[in-house]
């Protein structure tokens, strides 16, 4: 595979030859310390040195709300949104996201395929980024690399003044064409450390979590949870949702929408007669960790957790996935490991 | 078939639900299509002894005020609670943490003895509330969707989940990365997190989640810079009611 150099102050020339053949989504700056994919409008705006976004790229292809169709009560009639193939560039994206798109292409694309889902992910080319682990990554634990390019049309590994950019399908290839890139033959830098290690692989924790549905974790958890649902909606393997009808005002017609719901909301698992499946917090935090490390990854063999961090990170209560799974660990290999 | 009678009543309150309700430009039109006000006293004459359909505004916070909402509940087929006051007893409910007869010297002076005065209660404690629409002033999405709701005759679904959610769903920043304090995470969403949105914080007006994990929010109010005593005033600002005698 071919490598090229590029400059950090070309970052906005590259960004700018993508633009000019599709639309690009990249991360922004958003807030006081916050970043998000959007559309780029100006190449100068695009960041490349980011910790996390809220939202991984599943927001193109699953959005937070979407209109599923409108109905005409007076005609007794309605109709269907038109959801069109996403056939853009997602630049800058970190491996992990990448991986969790991945793994909603199974849980989406299986049994009964998710058309909306399925159109917009058509015509989505990755252009990937390395980034330096922070205090929340540990998707090295779940088999996932900064620098692990499979999946990217393009991938950009960072170099201190610099990127090494590769064309790593077809696709990539014709996208950098008419830019000229100087050869990279020094090769790729070691990959930053982890600060965050889930003790056991995947192949392991099937065992753990066999033998973990009885553990006080999940109590001792719901202690300091609120359960305000924030894990599960900024989780980029999530992709669960509540449909809700919407009658407008002159009531005579209006739309079906639907948007992301989780399952550490107590009204997810309500069902009709007012039964509530999981009735306590601790019920909804097993769930919730047993949703990323036992019940598909049992059918699957791979973690359903990506280490992207979000959940821990964007805990208001300071709950971490790490140190839940790791305690879980421990009281089965009975050893002890950090609080919760 | 003729069009539902509607009733807006106020008792403890600024009347602000009602201004929200007057707001409504854009659908004012619309709304009286499917119905007739028959009694509104900040914004028409006339009074009415029969309707059908009864917003409530305000706490009720004197003799008085239980003497007329039980008359309103024995008219009215559906008796709406609107706004902070009448659903949850709203910031009117701070007067409940303070000795009554202190509040009232307070307020009233040597005159006390003339108006009797009560806790500030919401509806609810007092009468059979059927809908709620929450905020301070009252979320004007919620008055449609309950509306609607009410005209099609179908049952409104009151959220459960947290301001958090809604937050999420407009991938806000989250208002504690702002460096300020918030209640989102146990105030029920309906309000489509309208604070945090235009940079305000949650301060909890449109009340509690359903059985909220209040020791768990203490903790994280304290976490991010506020002591015990003043976590739960903050609290206690729109939620003296609910949370009365939970901190341990």
């Amino acid at each position: 595979m071919v490598q090229f150099f590029l400059e950090s102050e070309r970052v906005t020339e590259l960004v700018t030859h993508l633009k000019g053949q599709k639309p690009v989504f990249a991360p922004h700056r958003k807030g006081r310390k916050s970043f998000a994919f959007e559309r780029v409008e100006d190449a100068a705006d695009v960041v490349l040195d980011y910790p996390r976004v809220m939202h991984s790229i599943r927001k193109f292809f699953l959005p937070p709300r979407e209109t599923l169709m409108t109905f005409d009560l007076a005609e007794n009639d309605f109709s269907t949104a038109d959801v069109q193939p996403s056939d853009a560039i997602f630049f800058g994206v970190h491996s992990y996201d990448l991986g969790a798109v991945h793994r909603l292409d199974y849980n989406l694309g299986k049994g009964h395929p998710e058309k909306n889902y399925i159109t917009r992910r058509q015509g989505a080319v990755f252009v990937g980024v390395s980034f330096e682990p922070d205090a929340y990554h540990f998707c090295g634990s779940v088999g996932i690399d900064p620098m692990d390019t499979s999946g990217f049309d393009i991938f950009l590994t960072k170099l201190l003044d610099g990127y090494i950019v590769e064309a790593l399908t077809e696709v990539g290839e014709q996208l950098l064409n008419g830019l000229d890139l100087p050869a990279h033959e020094a090769g790729k830098p070691a990959r930053g450390n982890f600060q965050q290690h889930i003790y056991l692989p995947q192949a392991k924790l099937n065992e753990v979590m066999a033998k973990s549905y009885d553990n006080p974790v999940w109590a001792e958890t719901a202690e300091k949870c609120v359960g305000c649902g924030t894990c599960n909606l900024v989780c980029p393997t999530c992709y669960c949702f509540n449909v809700e009808d919407t009658v407008n005002i002159q009531a005579t017609g209006g739309t079906r929408d639907r948007h992301w719901d989780g399952c550490m909301l107590r009204e997810f698992t309500g069902v009709a007669g007012g039964e509530v499946f999981r009735e306590h917090l601790a019920d909804r935090q097993r769930h919730r960790v047993f949703r990323k490390f036992k019940y598909i990854s049992d059918e699957t063999g791979q973690p359903w957790c990506v280490g992207c961090g979000r959940c821990t990170a964007y805990c208001t209560a300071g709950i971490s996935i790490v140190n839940i799974v790791n305690r879980l660990v421990g009281d089965y290999e009975k050893v002890a490991v950090t609080p919760i | 078939m003729a069009k539902p009678r509607v009733a807006i009543f106020d008792f403890t309150g600024c009347e602000g639900c009602e201004l929200n309700q007057l707001n409504f430009e854009d659908q004012l039109l619309d709304i009286l299509a499917h119905v007739d006000i028959v009694e509104w006293r900040e914004a028409m004459d006339g009074h009415a002894d029969e309707y059908d359909i009864a917003f409530v505004e305000g706490s009720l916070s004197t003799p008085d005020c239980i003497k007329r909402i039980h008359e309103v509940r024995r008219k009215a087929k559906v008796l709406v609670a609107l706004g902070a006051c009448a659903v949850q007893g709203g910031i009117n409910g701070v007067k409940n943490t303070h000795p009554i007869e202190e509040v009232r010297e307070e307020v009233y002076g040597e005159d006390k003895y003339l108006f009797p005065t009560l806790p500030a209660l919401a509806v609810s404690s007092v009468v059979k509330v059927d809908y709620n629409v929450r905020g301070c002033p009252m979320t004007q999405l919620e008055f449609l969707k309950v509306f609607t709701a009410l005209v099609l005759g179908k049952e409104p679904i009151e959220p459960e989940h947290s301001v958090c959610v809604e937050c999420k769903l407009k991938e806000n920043e989250c208002v504690y990365a702002r460096g300020m304090i918030c209640l989102g995470p146990v105030t029920r969403a309906g309000c489509d997190a309208h604070c945090p949105t235009v940079g305000q914080y949650c301060t909890g007006c449109r009340g509690l989640v359903p059985e909220p994990n209040l020791k768990a929010m203490e903790e994280i109010l304290v976490e991010h810079g506020l002591n015990v005593d003043e976590a739960w005033k903050r609290l206690q600002l729109f939620n003296a009611n609910e949370i009365e005698g939970v901190r341990s």
